[in-house]
């Protein structure tokens, strides 16, 4: 697929907003867990401000955005639609938590419907690609895990920085941050790697016999019947080399995941509060690459009827 | 949930199911159902149909039909296959239940699937919840658009009835397009199919394609004089 940046940058920013909204949810239930003055003033309006940014990225996918509120009709039969519900309903809840750390409250059941509403909100973007059931690289469960694991992962890189930004390291125990940071990246790292091997050893269900029911051996297209291309050339193909899609797999390996790791072992040996910032900046730069590629590696059986100009 | 299935297809044939079937023996790769089909539906309630760049180096456009090439087997026993291919009219459209404002959908009463322009948000995501590429994104209007069957023809009230049928179809020279009901064993279309093996495309998905393709009989026929001298 023709991968868009629009969507890139919505399902990274969520994502990441996401896992965010997670860890302080986990860390408030039933105690005090962060400080309210840090959950008023920079943790929520961050995951706030990266939600918002995530939503008006969504909306340059569309062709018509001024319509984007019919979207929500068809929850009955379509994950978009349910995606498109839960976001604002998200993004609420997100509102009501700051209003209710405003007021120095610790509701427990605000801090539980928004992780709720988060793990909601990572299926039904994960379901989105993983329900086309012949575009084989998404119609895996491995799309919906690999979605949750690096939001989650991307929130508490994030988390981590706000609290050595608010607290500083002093009084916040860098060890700790990035001990888990490692764990949810490594894991992360297993997943993505456990996908691109699925990826490779894929057979495609689809074939020009299949496409075309011509019976025969060898059968080729000799005309795609138009010559200056179509939506059908541009959209489903991400017109990228092999070159530049296996260096692409690389730099999301290596900034993903690699160098995040090594950055978060420094961070653990040094003690050094400079490396979680490090790790942060390289795994989101990393996590742009990698939803690129998600893209990119998806292979559409309809690009069976466009291989040839003439 | 197989249950549920095999009673929905049980039930389907009762209703009505327009499509075409198209005849590989006799298509000639002319291109007079893209024209024709471009030409009525640019003029008529699905357009205009956008044309980008028509008189440049690489035009492009919306097109709801394409007749593309194949060839199959090698020197000299080949094959050349002209292949029309517009919107196959699904019996169970994947197109349909992924469309988040309910733009896309398929009529009941003759089973042709549907856009509404005026719903669209596009979004694209029913194009790529086609396996086939029958949609194409008009790039001008920014709307979904894809074979209506000509669904302002086939119920015209000011057309006569022999013009009652799609564009493409009145214009192919060869007769390689039979529009009909499919669900109406008495049909032209569906007696096409059932004694001329019609077949559907990527059968693997069980999208349950509406429009069917003939297969080649000439070159079997052929091949059997041959093998008697």
């Amino acid at each position: 697929m023709h991968p868009n940046f629009s969507l890139i940058f919505f399902t990274t920013l969520a994502g990441m907003a996401q896992g965010l909204l997670v860890f302080i949810g986990i860390l408030n239930i039933g105690n005090d867990g962060l400080p309210n003055d840090f959950l008023v003033k920079l943790a929520i309006p961050t995951a706030l401000v990266l939600l918002i940014t995530g939503l008006i990225a969504s909306m340059f996918h569309l062709g018509h955005p001024e319509r984007a509120w019919r979207a929500v009709l068809m929850w009955r039969t379509s994950w978009l639609s349910r995606e498109v519900i839960i976001l604002p309903i998200f993004i609420g809840i997100t509102c009501l938590a700051l209003f209710s750390a405003y007021l120095g409250e610790n509701n427990s059941w605000i801090w539980v419907s928004l992780i709720a509403a988060s793990f909601v909100l990572w299926l039904c973007t994960a379901k989105i690609y993983q329900c086309i059931r012949f575009i084989q690289e998404w119609a895996h469960f491995s799309t919906i895990v690999n979605f949750i694991i690096l939001g989650l992962a991307s929130g508490w890189m994030l988390l981590s920085i706000l609290l050595l930004i608010w607290f500083g390291p002093d009084t916040i125990s860098v060890l700790t941050l990035s001990q888990f940071g490692f764990i949810l990246i490594a894991a992360a790292m297993i997943v993505k790697l456990w996908i691109w091997k699925r990826n490779r050893n894929l057979r495609p269900k689809s074939n020009l016999n299949s496409a075309t029911g011509l019976k025969g051996v060898n059968v080729r297209q000799t005309s795609m019947g138009m010559t200056g291309g179509s939506f059908n050339t541009k959209e489903f193909f991400h017109h990228q080399s092999d070159l530049v899609i296996r260096n692409l797999r690389r730099i999301a390996l290596v900034l993903g995941y690699i160098l995040p790791l090594i950055s978060l072992v420094l961070a653990i040996g040094q003690d050094q509060v400079a490396w979680v910032f490090i790790a942060f900046v390289i795994q989101f730069s990393g996590l742009i690459a990698e939803r690129f590629l998600f893209f990119a590696d998806a292979n559409h059986p309809q690009n069976l009827y466009y291989q040839r100009i003439s | 949930m197989s249950h549920n299935k095999s009673t929905s297809l049980k039930s389907t044939p009762t209703k009505k199911q327009l499509a075409l079937v198209i005849d590989l023996n006799v298509c000639v790769g002319c291109h007079a159902c893209v024209t024709s089909c471009k030409e009525w539906n640019t003029s008529g309630s699905a357009g205009p149909l956008t044309d980008l760049n028509p008189y440049g180096a690489n035009p492009n456009g919306a097109f709801f039909n394409r007749v593309q090439t194949y060839e199959s087997g090698s020197f000299p026993k080949m094959e050349t296959v002209h292949f029309p291919k517009s919107c196959l009219h699904c019996e169970e459209p994947p197109c349909v239940p992924v469309c988040p404002t309910g733009a896309s959908y398929k009529r009941a009463e003759d089973g042709i699937v549907l856009v509404d322009y005026d719903k669209c948000i596009g979004c694209k995501y029913c194009a790529w919840a086609c396996p086939y590429g029958a949609r194409e994104l008009d790039e001008e209007r920014q709307v979904m658009t894809k074979c209506t069957l000509c669904v302002d023809r086939i119920y015209s009230e000011t057309l006569p009835e022999s013009e009652k049928k799609p564009a493409c179809v009145l214009a192919c020279p060869t007769s390689a397009r039979i529009f009909g009901d499919i669900h109406d064993p008495e049909s032209e279309a569906s007696k096409a199919i059932e004694n001329r093996s019609g077949y559907k495309l990527m059968p693997e998905w069980e999208t349950q394609p509406a429009n069917h393709y003939l297969p080649r009989s000439i070159t079997e026929i052929i091949n059997a004089v041959k093998a008697e001298i």
